[in-house]
């Protein structure tokens, strides 16, 4: 309800280093994470939070809220933060991520997580599940905003561009899908593994407006996700260039970053790897 | 004319077409067998806002579903057996069924009712890996008038549920007057020698075997199952105490459908003999039912040789 929180640059850049700090010091505690994508992330998901979604922290189901499907569901903890930051449950939650009996698992579960809005973990079902999501509002006459944030490994996978063809036949102009476009999958670069690009010249074949920016930069996310919003016949996609586990020295760029064993006992020392 | 006299499909789809047009919030999808379906000329023409063709999307089909689901409509989403189950198995496993998001999957031309398409559209397993998914319900009416009060019944549940469908006129096994009882197998006969047990395309062959039986001196009691799972152990149990021993009969693979559900609960409830007929583990292939009925060794005739092995001499 409260969309109108816009922060100033030096407050979101505080904000987005304690969700960092947060996120690693949650997956310490659970014994690994998928730090890589999560912290690839922080700053779209931030702001998505506050100031450019409509929810209500009171109310997750609130008909008219804006939804987001995590369909890179690995990312959770990014979300988790978000959404108790803002009031959805108690950031004490956060030192139970996959924990036995956890309303925080690992991957997004629209069963377990207050402001969660659709389970999701196997990759490449998310977007077809936003598509419902968007002509369901389209059906209702409602004007709310489906976002979908989807990874660049995911993108390999074919069930994406049926969702692309879909969304295109089906007019959906308020589906906003954002690519978070690290350029590292699990097992090496997306050039190496499985190439992707020329990525917004893809979408737009498939009928969408395509947009880029710097998933890392508060105006740019906000101005591009504005100009997305106002696309209307066709469906957005904005490719977020992003970098994998960034703002922690080890973890930067590192396709390794995927999914990391974290020894709880050295909690402090891979805290301090944190960049202010 | 009569209902039973309709292709099944019409029966579906016209059923369905009245639904929606009570309820807005239900809504038809398919992927480019809309006509197989009998939905192009029914839901598509007559409440074209609740029809969405996605295509050749199976695995798209799923998850527009449950994002539909997710919204609090109520999705029928429908295509032939083999691409309905296994073909779009994790998308059912994780979008609508761990997700718990409310989608009817219907499943047409189950088994060898693919006839003239063969192996490859062939699907035998359906029954046995929707059953192995928690959170999925699992359907399968045997006659028009059961079609009906099923699909009426789905579109009030709010849980996920898989349904096969057959497509041409089938046999009546019902009437009017028929009403679908969740959760219940169906006393289609009475009988103390033999317990039969069949489900969709079967039960009208099994019915036919227990009549000729009943003429030669066998009594054999027949159960329906329209629902295979929740399963109604109690039926199954009360049946075979008192004949003994069951035959268990499916459009399916012997493996882990209804076949597999049968012999599950008298393992646990009352252990008795059971002979199993349905495709052997094996693939499909291009011919006809009879041919495959005959092949595979679940014909009218191997019905009753079972059913007269197993009753008391």
């Amino acid at each position: 309800m409260d969309e109108e929180m816009i922060m100033d640059k030096q407050e979101f850049e505080k904000r987005t280093a304690k969700a960092r700090e947060i996120i690693l010091a949650a997956m310490c505690k659970a014994g690994s994470g998928h730090v890589g994508g999560a912290f690839s992330l922080v700053e779209i998901i931030t702001a998505l939070y506050n100031g450019i979604m409509k929810v209500d922290p009171q109310n997750p189901r609130w008909e008219d809220r804006d939804r987001l499907v995590l369909s890179k569901g690995h990312a959770g903890p990014v979300l988790y933060e978000a959404l108790a930051q803002r009031g959805f449950f108690p950031m004490e939650w956060m030192d139970t991520i996959n924990q036995g009996g956890t309303r925080l698992p690992s991957h997004a579960d629209q069963n377990q997580t207050p402001g969660v809005d659709m389970t999701t973990g196997s990759l490449g079902q998310g977007l077809s599940c936003a598509c419902g999501l968007a002509l369901a509002a389209k059906r209702d006459h409602k004007d709310h905003t489906v976002f979908c944030i989807i990874g660049d490994g995911e993108s390999n996978e074919g069930q994406n561009w049926e969702a692309a063809m879909f969304a295109a036949q089906y007019r959906l102009d308020n589906l906003v899908v954002i690519c978070d476009y690290n350029k590292l999958q699990i097992d090496g670069t997306t050039h190496q593994v499985m190439n992707l690009d020329p990525l917004p010249a893809k979408w737009e074949a498939f009928g969408w407006e395509a947009f880029e920016m710097d998933g890392h930069d508060l105006d740019d996310i906000n101005r591009t996700i504005a100009k997305a919003k106002e696309v209307a016949g066709k469906p957005a996609i904005i490719i977020a260039n992003t970098i994998k586990g960034r703002g922690h020295r080890e973890y930067a760029n590192q396709a390794g970053s995927h999914n990391v064993k974290l020894n709880p006992e050295d909690a402090d020392k891979i805290l301090a790897g944190l960049e202010a | 004319m009569q209902l039973h006299e309709k292709e099944a499909r019409m029966v579906y789809s016209e059923t369905l077409c009245d639904l929606i047009k009570k309820n807005p919030d239900i809504y038809c999808l398919e992927a480019d067998l809309a006509k197989a379906t009998g939905t192009f000329g029914t839901v598509r023409e007559e409440c074209p806002d609740n029809f969405i063709d996605t295509g050749v999307q199976e695995a798209n089909l799923i998850g527009v579903a449950a994002g539909l689901a997710n919204e609090g409509k109520r999705p029928f989403a429908a295509t032939f057996s083999c691409f309905a189950s296994r073909r779009v198995y994790d998308q059912i496993t994780i979008s609508v069924a761990y997700a718990k998001n409310n989608v009817k999957i219907i499943g047409t031309a189950p088994g060898v009712t693919q006839g003239p398409n063969g192996g490859t559209h062939m699907c035998f397993q359906d029954l046995a890996i929707m059953r192995a998914m928690p959170n999925m319900e699992v359907y399968s009416p045997c006659d028009a008038y059961e079609i009906r009060e099923v699909t009426r019944y789905l579109a009030q549940t709010p849980n996920p549920a898989y349904m096969q469908l057959l497509r041409p006129v089938l046999p009546a096994i019902f009437d009017e007057d028929y009403k679908f009882t969740p959760g219940k197998a169906v006393r289609l006969s009475q009988g103390d020698q033999v317990t039969l047990v069949a489900t969709g395309f079967m039960t009208a062959f099994a019915k036919q075997a227990v009549q000729e039986l009943k003429e030669e001196g066998v009594s054999v009691e027949l159960l329906h199952y329209p629902v295979i799972k929740p399963f109604d152990d109690q039926a199954l149990a009360e049946s075979v105490k008192k004949t003994g021993s069951c035959v268990v009969v499916e459009n399916q693979n012997i493996i882990g459908g209804l076949g597999g559900a049968v012999c599950e609960s008298l393992a646990e409830n009352y252990p008795a003999p059971v002979k199993r007929l349905g495709v052997p583990d094996a693939f499909g292939e291009v011919a006809t039912e009879d041919y495959l009925l005959e092949k595979h060794g679940f014909s009218l005739g191997h019905i009753k040789a079972a059913c007269i092995e197993f009753a008391p001499k």
